[in-house]
């Protein structure tokens, strides 16, 4: 049929055109749905599956009672979409910023930036979410209150420690990422984080859940309850009496210790400078360092109970041998042996004396009676030079160096304290095992795993490391310990009333440059009472107290040790012992 | 057997049904493309979390609105609706100039491309397109004995082009103007307009196209996005990828009707301008190649038909509205596909949107009426134009 109207070119072309559109389109669904069909069905598959973890709740930290020292709580991320935003909504805003607590300008900011950046400079995909404020479930009430739809929150849940800065070196924390970084947090996450869960679920265009094609579901195991040793009421005393210890002496440092003797619970540890968990990020680093494991001095005389307990045990000495203290120069196998200098000259006093005078040249007669191997491997058996058994982690062992590596001096310096160095910790049990009839026990700090209904999962029992020194040794180094506190020793400031009272000041010079400084010390008291029935052994250790003159052990940290111990005859119920009861038998 | 002359009885003969078959077979196809249409709302209406079983039910209610609309095209006299193409025109052109009235027109998306009429709205391109149309081939009927001429030979056409495109743009609507404009070149070139007019139109109105696309960011980023649709998949070509990845989806069977995933709020217009990949994802190859082949058939069997339409001005008043739905078709199978740039046009007869169904069954009856009414014989004003 003859194209009466149109010229047979023109119809041709177009005819040609409209068919290879046509084709084209053919061509290219072909291309979709059969040679790429697997490749693209597979990425909408992905685009669509979504395995979703679900969290386990991380378990709680308690005390010795009970009391909750880290714990979870669920917070709200309140947003704002600035895309549903009106003029009505904006009349609300000075209302919010009230409520959330933040600058108008700041949430006008928020709402009025409604595309991200595209690549190009250009505005790119448009804003449908932006964080405002993490609020808590009361703040969150008030929000909704307002009634601006564009204005909502998501739940999430968040640590927390109630008691801010409470044992923040023992308890740890777990940081933004829900990374456990350091403390019980990280040493038992393997306890307290849970089992995460999960659910394989398809995800709709925004990224929700599509619950009618939710595949499979394997629910979370929430974390267990760690209990620790901690007794929170002694770890507060504790710290009362280190931020007093720090407005007095302004030091670089300083440690207290608490522990029941008969077990090794830690009943509380303190540092300062310390830090508070919840705001870990606005405290220097530093903060976060629990120093009563971390960091090694020479103990200087609370180290002399080690000679002088070796002694003891030994029956080298008595607490009434009479040792020359007045002797400058010792003759030592085959040669002369200068020995270290005493505040105050003392002449030849018993032993009992030179423990209480902390006399450096008697103990240091004493470690050359004993000789250098005995007198290491007592010092060993005391726990210096090795690890103490810290649960948390982080802990040095300070330096006791093996007797092939021992110059000639050192035979003269280790007994009072020099030439080794210890953690506060290491010199706190060597003073426990004094105190504990001469077994050295391992440092409990978390005592029990439990579930979510309270039932024991775990036990942490207490762990003995060894008899050091027999019974009566441990007895009598005690006895001589108490006239440290008495009338005539360096550490009168440590008597509580009514008590007996053990300990030994320790005073030791920092090395700085090289060389050991007049002005720089550190400052220790390490004692337990009841002396004839231990129930806390404490050590204060103070770096570097600032004051006119020298900061000794006696002067600095032996009123600490008063201080806490006083608190404690309360708060633990420690009973005076029986007047009438004969503490020491004579021999 | 004699035969009268004039036989009262309907003429039920095979030789009548035969000549009528075309329009039978154009009838048929367009009803396939309905059901097609009215399966795919009624599975996205069910499944889509955001638009919701009603769709359904609406489109059902259009399509006897649509149908009614056929009917009166299918049945008019072509040449007494001629009569009335200018007062018509004038119509369209007052319904386009009060569509751009704020009190009036009605504002969508920043678009006013609606006029509300009581419980439903009147989008006023969809209804011009027919008297866009008549006024075309009423003018271009005789364009022969003027294509010579500059002013009633190329100026005035492209006026008549040129009107509706300015208004629809000024909505703005680019894509329907955009329409508009290759129908109305189309039939111009048909017509015969000269090439030393054409070719230098053409490149003006490319070039002016690739200005104004170049000085919107908007409509430049969505030229960038379809060249680089997988790299832009989360971004411009969001809903391009998302199409695209159902069809891959589908395979050639499909996934089963109302099994689409994509669907499901991975395509915010899975029931208008994107329903060819939801086609594809829930009834795979298969469905999608049938419903091309569909509309490949629609316009190569109608335009077929058009040899028979006995003057020039039924030719391109029958072949303008073939074009309208066919183009559109096209362009929104295209973009579907990957192959055109992203441009908001709905599938004619299928998607959901109850004046396109409506303005699609008008011009679909104007095609049907030629087909059924001609008889191959030419008008005696026809062929003096031929000598």
């Amino acid at each position: 049929m003859s194209k009466a109207y149109i010229a047979t070119w023109r119809s041709r072309l177009f005819m040609a055109v409209m068919v290879a559109a046509f084709a084209v389109v053919f061509v290219r669904l072909y291309d979709l749905h059969v040679l790429r069909g697997d490749e693209l069905a597979l990425e909408a598959q992905n685009n669509r599956r979504s395995v979703i973890p679900l969290e386990g709740r991380r378990g709680n930290i308690v005390d010795r009672e009970g009391n909750l020292l880290a714990g979870v709580r669920s917070l709200v991320q309140v947003g704002v979409d600035p895309y549903l935003f009106t003029a009505a909504h904006r009349e609300k805003l000075p209302e919010l910023a009230q409520i959330l607590g933040l600058p108008l300008a700041e949430i006008e900011a928020v709402v009025d930036r409604r595309f991200r950046q595209g690549s190009d400079g250009q505005p790119g995909r448009a804003i449908r979410w932006a964080p405002l404020a993490v609020v808590n479930d009361e703040v969150y009430d008030q929000v909704r209150a307002l009634g601006m739809r564009p204005v909502y929150g998501n739940r999430r849940y968040e640590r927390f420690y109630p008691g801010g800065s409470l044992a923040a070196h023992l308890v740890g924390y777990v940081n933004r990422e829900e990374t456990a970084v350091m403390g019980v947090e990280r040493a038992l996450d393997f306890y307290l984080k849970g089992e995460q869960g999960w659910r394989e679920a398809e995800l709709d265009g925004r990224r929700r859940e599509v619950v009618a094609f939710r595949a499979r579901e394997v629910l979370p195991r929430d974390g267990y309850h760690v209990e620790l040793t901690i007794d929170q009421n002694v770890q507060s005393i504790v710290e009362q009496a280190l931020s007093r210890l720090a407005e007095t002496y302004d030091p670089a440092g300083a440690t207290i210790i608490v522990s029941d003797p008969r077990t090794g619970d830690i009943l509380a540890l303190g540092n300062y400078p310390s830090f508070d968990p919840n705001h870990f990020n606005r405290f220097p680093i530093e903060n976060q360092r629990n120093r009563a494991v971390t960091d090694v001095y020479e103990p200087g005389s609370t180290f002399k109970i080690v000679p002088v307990a070796a002694g003891l045990e030994e029956r080298l000495v008595r607490p009434d041998t009479m040792i020359d203290c007045e002797t400058e120069v010792v003759r030592y196998r085959g040669r002369n042996i200068r020995l270290p200098s005493d505040t105050s000259r003392l002449g030849t006093i018993p032993l009992t004396r030179v423990v209480s005078r902390s006399s450096n040249r008697g103990s240091a007669q004493i470690g050359m009676m004993l000789g250098e191997q005995r007198l290491y491997d007592y010092a060993h058996a005391f726990g210096f030079g090795q690890p103490s058994g810290w649960l948390l982690g982080g802990e040095v062992r300070g330096t006791l160096h093996p007797v092939r590596n021992w110059d000639g001096l050192m035979i003269s310096r280790i007994p009072a304290g020099y030439a080794v160095s210890a953690t506060p910790l290491q010199v706190h049990q060597s003073m426990a095992a004094i105190a504990n009839e001469g077994v050295l026990m391992a440092p409990r700090i978390a005592s029990r795993i439990l579930d979510a209904d309270g039932q024991t999962v775990l036990d942490f029992p207490s762990a003995e490391r060894g008899q050091v020194v027999s019974a009566i040794t441990a007895e009598r180094v005690a006895e001589m310990l108490r006239g440290v506190i008495g009338p005539d020793g360096t550490a009168r400031r440590a008597e509580i009333e009514g008590y007996q009272v053990a300990g030994k000041t320790g005073t030791s010079r920092k090395i700085i440059n090289g060389q050991y400084s007049n002005r720089h010390h550190v400052a220790s008291f390490s004692g337990f009472f009841p002396a004839s029935n231990p129930r806390v052994v404490i050590t204060v250790m103070v770096d570097e107290p600032r004051l006119p003159g020298t900061g000794y052990g006696g002067l600095v940290a032996a009123p600490v040790f008063k201080e806490v111990g006083e608190q404690l005859i309360h708060h633990l119920g420690i009973q005076k012992p029986e007047p009438t009861e004969p503490l020491f038998v004579a021999r | 057997m004699a035969r009268t002359v004039s036989n009262p009885t309907p003429d039920l003969s095979l030789q009548f049904l035969w000549q009528r078959l075309p329009a039978l077979v154009l009838i048929s196809v367009c009803l396939f493309l309905c059901l097609v249409g009215l399966l795919m709302l009624y599975s996205i209406g069910h499944a889509h979390s955001g638009i919701g079983p009603g769709i359904f039910y609406k489109q059902v209610i259009w399509a006897g609105f649509a149908l009614f609309a056929f009917g009166v095209a299918a049945t008019v006299d072509l040449e007494w609706l001629r009569r009335w193409s200018v007062p018509l025109a004038l119509i369209g052109l007052v319904l386009l100039l009060l569509v751009l009235v704020p009190a009036i027109g009605l504002k969508v998306n920043g678009a006013r491309r609606w006029i509300p009429l009581g419980p439903m709205n009147m989008q006023v391109s969809d209804i011009v397109k027919v008297s866009y149309l008549l006024v075309m081939a009423h003018y271009l009927a005789d364009y022969r004995r003027i294509r010579d001429r500059f002013w009633q030979g190329y100026a005035l056409p492209i006026f008549l082009v040129g009107v509706p495109f300015v208004l629809i743009m000024a909505q703005p609507d680019f894509g329907t103007a955009f329409l508009f404009a290759l129908v109305g070149g189309t039939l111009l070139f048909l017509a015969g307009l000269r090439l030393t007019y054409l070719i230098p139109s053409a490149i003006a109105g490319l070039v002016g196209f690739g200005l104004m696309v170049l000085y919107d960011p908007i409509r430049w980023q969505r030229i960038l996005s379809f060249l680089y649709a997988e790299e832009n998949r989360s971004e411009g070509a969001y809903q391009l990828w998302q199409g695209m990845l159902g069809f891959g989806a589908g395979g050639v069977a499909g996934v089963g009707l109302g099994n689409g995933r994509q669907q499901i709020a991975f395509l915010p217009e899975a029931h208008t301008d994107f329903i060819f990949p939801i086609i594809g994802e829930e009834l795979g190859f298969v469905m999608t190649a049938l419903v091309l082949l569909a509309f490949a058939l629609l316009f190569v069997f109608g335009w077929r038909q058009l040899d028979k339409a006995p003057n020039l001005y039924q030719y391109l008043l029958c072949g303008g509205a073939l074009l309208f739905v066919s183009y559109q078709a096209l362009i929104n199978m295209g973009v579907a596909t990957g192959v055109l740039p992203t441009k908001g046009m709905s599938l004619p007869l299928i998607s959901y949107g109850g004046s396109n169904l409506v303005a699609t069954a008008l011009l679909l009856g104007l095609v049907v009426n030629g087909c059924f009414h001609w008889t191959g014989t030419k008008s005696i004003r026809a062929r003096e134009v031929k000598g």
